[in-house]
């Protein structure tokens, strides 16, 4: 198997797996050297060829895998030949991360820029234009919305930007 | 999360249905990979402080480095020319206090990408092509971030 440091990685693993589902993981999970035809990972793995094919393709689609086609001269068939890249991986995820910190960038100033409303009953949360809207009652379960604190949310995504722009060595306020 | 490997002791290629000769290429860059992780443990002293030193910086202009390393410019070049090699650095031509120089940073591969994670939730935006900061799910995702860690 080739990769295997990289695949000891947990938020690696969980990467793939967020990618190809469950049924895709067996194949994720387990890169081979060199070249494999679709048919033989399935007959190595006990897959069904469709969860196979579909988990490549995944992988294809995110530049985690290449193929190339065969076309057998006697049967005229076609053989896909894949190739697994997963030295892309690092970049995927630095660019995840990138798309992470601007929408943490957004949500940051949003939270920080509305006062908001809670139903507890409900778990609902309204900002203050819609909970005056609704008379400060919840409009699913009539109970009273009280005013909600959301400081705790603020410091926690301040604290992951400060830490994702250092690690990306990007400048804030963007 | 562990994950389990399947094993694979059965030789893939053997495997019945494989019809075609085929030759046994590994790819180049799987190899790469395998290279570099076994060079940084072959690295001279020098080339290993000057790998912590990129590191620590998150990038540094080569005319920079070979000063902070205390190392003369042309030994720094020759540093920076093996990590390049072994695919630890990553560098690129830039014009720097009027100069042409070279830009040398680390590479992805060592990023944090824990950066992603909120308690044990990745990151919602992977594997969607929009980004949505107002979804549910990074709700859920801010939440964890907030509350489980």
């Amino acid at each position: 198997m080739a990769f295997e440091d990289l695949l000891e990685d947990p938020v690696i693993q969980k990467y793939l797996h967020e990618l190809v589902g469950p049924k895709g993981m067996p194949v994720a999970a387990a890169p081979p050297d060199g070249e494999v035809t679709d048919e033989e990972l399935a007959e190595e793995l006990d897959l069904e060829l469709n969860d196979v094919r579909r988990a490549l393709f995944i992988l294809y689609e995110n530049d985690l895998a290449e193929y190339r086609r065969l076309r057998d001269e006697d049967s005229g068939w076609l053989t896909y030949l894949w190739t697994f890249h997963y030295e892309n991986i690092p970049e995927n995820l630095e660019e995840e991360m990138h798309r992470l910190l601007a929408a943490l960038e957004d949500r940051e100033e949003y939270e920080r820029n509305h006062e908001f409303y809670l139903c507890e009953v409900c778990s609902i949360r309204f900002e203050f234009g819609e909970a005056m809207d609704f008379g400060f009652e919840c409009p699913e379960c009539g109970s009273p919305l009280e005013s909600m604190d959301n400081d705790r949310l603020v410091t926690a995504m301040d604290d992951r930007l400060a830490a994702l722009r250092e690690e990306l060595n990007v400048e804030s306020g963007a | 999360m562990q994950v389990c490997v399947p094993g694979r002791d059965g030789d893939i290629y053997a495997a019945p249905g494989a019809s075609f000769q085929r030759i046994h290429v590994r790819t180049f860059v799987a190899e790469v990979v395998r290279v570099s992780v076994a060079a940084e443990e072959e690295l001279t002293e020098d080339e290993h402080a000057g790998l912590e030193l990129v590191r620590e910086t998150g990038g540094i202009h080569q005319s920079d480095f070979w000063k902070e390393l205390g190392v003369s410019s042309r030994k720094g070049s020759r540093i920076v020319e093996s990590l390049v090699e072994k695919g630890l650095v990553d560098r690129e031509d830039t014009i720097y206090n009027g100069h042409n120089t070279y830009y040398v940073s680390p590479t992805a591969r060592d990023l944090e990408f824990s950066l992603l994670m909120a308690g044990d939730m990745l990151s919602p935006f992977i594997g969607e092509e929009e980004v949505d900061g107002n979804s549910d799910a990074f709700s859920q995702w801010i939440m964890n971030l907030a509350y489980e860690e």
